[in-house]
């Protein structure tokens, strides 16, 4: 093996000063790592916080040249970045998996998902979700639940993913009930999430026959569930999601209603 | 697509008049009316003590608390019982947020709750 069957090249990020893409080329024996390590050398470790190593035409990585990799890394996290590897190929995956490298370094499919990963975790990308659903209280499980899916997906916890979940479902239902009724109707559900809150935002068209009972409720001392007979059985909603949620309010006009909901992550 | 809820119903040995019922799946909305209605023909039937276990009950809306509240008083204004055990921690925080805990009547464990209908 020689070291001519090596190449490696450096790549930044578009749109990123934090992060690089390495893509490596051929066999990475012991007899390259000075390579490697020296490539690492070349990296500003005071501005750039992630590495993608591309390993998509990688097919062989010694333990020597694994070595390198978890030096890098480690300079990496001590200034709180991290050195990731994407689009392994499949038997180089299930070797690294067996030489124990899956408890140190994250695996993505593709240099996409790593990046999606950097810009999440430390540039605090927001990313959004629009739904425009017909007034159909039926729509609301699958739609709470794949926002319920979206916190999970991004670490949430099952308990705050929990929390996401029934306060969808409470504001869903309400702009349902109060709401134009209709297939031609539409409520529309805006969410920004990002590693520490999300954010809702649900619009409804307003009934006017509902609007009188709406404006009153949302005025009202309502929130105050003491005031509510057990043997009522409705009317707890809004006072649900204001206690699971950090932020609520409440736009209610004669063009529409807007419930806007922030909930910090909290685990 | 409504949400999928299952009640089995289950003898209790030794006790008259009485049945568990498990709940699976979800309650909110789309299921409460039809959940209300086969609590209140069990009652109706003669099952005037009820123990729920909500071991795989996953989900609870306030709707849902709602009529559990309901049904609770219901019954209790007409002698009966119903009693709740297996709350899992989700659940259970929403009944707690509801302010409920003490107007519904939650058993840690089934055997308590069922030895509480004496």
């Amino acid at each position: 093996m020689h070291q001519k069957d090596l190449a490696i090249e450096i790549n930044d990020v578009p749109g990123s000063n934090g992060a690089l893409i390495i893509n490596f080329r051929g066999e990475l024996s012991s007899l390259c790592i000075s390579r490697i390590s020296g490539t690492f050398d070349t990296i500003d470790y005071s501005t750039i916080k992630f590495v993608i190593a591309d390993m998509s035409n990688v097919t062989l990585v010694s333990s020597a040249a694994l070595g390198e990799f978890m030096g890098g890394r480690k300079r990496l996290v001590e200034s709180g970045g991290d050195l990731v590897f994407a689009s392994l190929q499949i038997d180089l995956r299930s070797k690294l998996n067996m030489m124990g490298a899956n408890k140190i370094f994250r695996f993505y499919n593709d240099t996409r998902s790593a990046v999606n990963a950097f810009r999440w975790e430390y540039e605090k990308h927001h990313e959004h979700l629009h739904l425009s659903f017909p007034p159909f209280l039926k729509l609301v499980p699958p739609i709470r639940s794949l926002v319920s899916r979206v916190a999970k997906q991004k670490g949430y916890s099952n308990r705050d993913s929990f929390r996401i979940e029934t306060i969808i479902d409470e504001v869903c239902n309400n702009a349902i009930e109060h709401g134009l009724e209709g297939a031609n109707k539409s409520i529309d559900l805006k969410m920004t999430i990002n590693p520490a809150q999300v954010e809702f935002t649900v619009t409804s068209v307003s009934d006017p026959e509902k609007m009188q009972a709406l404006k009153a409720m949302i005025k009202s001392d309502e929130h105050d569930l003491s005031k509510l007979r057990s043997d009522e059985k409705r009317g707890r909603g809004l006072a649900l999601i204001k206690m699971l949620s950090n932020e609520l309010t409440v736009d209610c006009n004669e063009s529409g209603t807007s419930v806007h909901v922030k909930k910090l992550r909290e685990e | 697509m409504e949400s999928q809820i299952e009640l089995l119903y289950e003898d209790i040995p030794g006790r008259s008049n009485a049945r568990l019922i498990r709940f699976v799946g979800d309650l909110d909305a789309t299921n409460v009316q039809s959940v209300l209605e086969k609590l209140n023909s069990l009652f109706s039937e003669g099952f005037t003590r009820l123990v729920a276990d909500f071991r795989k009950l996953r989900y609870v809306n306030s709707a849902g608390l709602g009529i559990l509240l309901y049904f609770t008083k219901t019954v209790r204004e007409k002698g009966g019982s119903f009693k709740i055990a297996n709350v899992c921690e989700n659940v259970y925080e929403i009944i707690e947020i509801i302010g409920a805990t003490s107007l519904l009547e939650i058993y840690d464990e089934l055997n308590e709750a069922i030895a509480e209908l004496n």
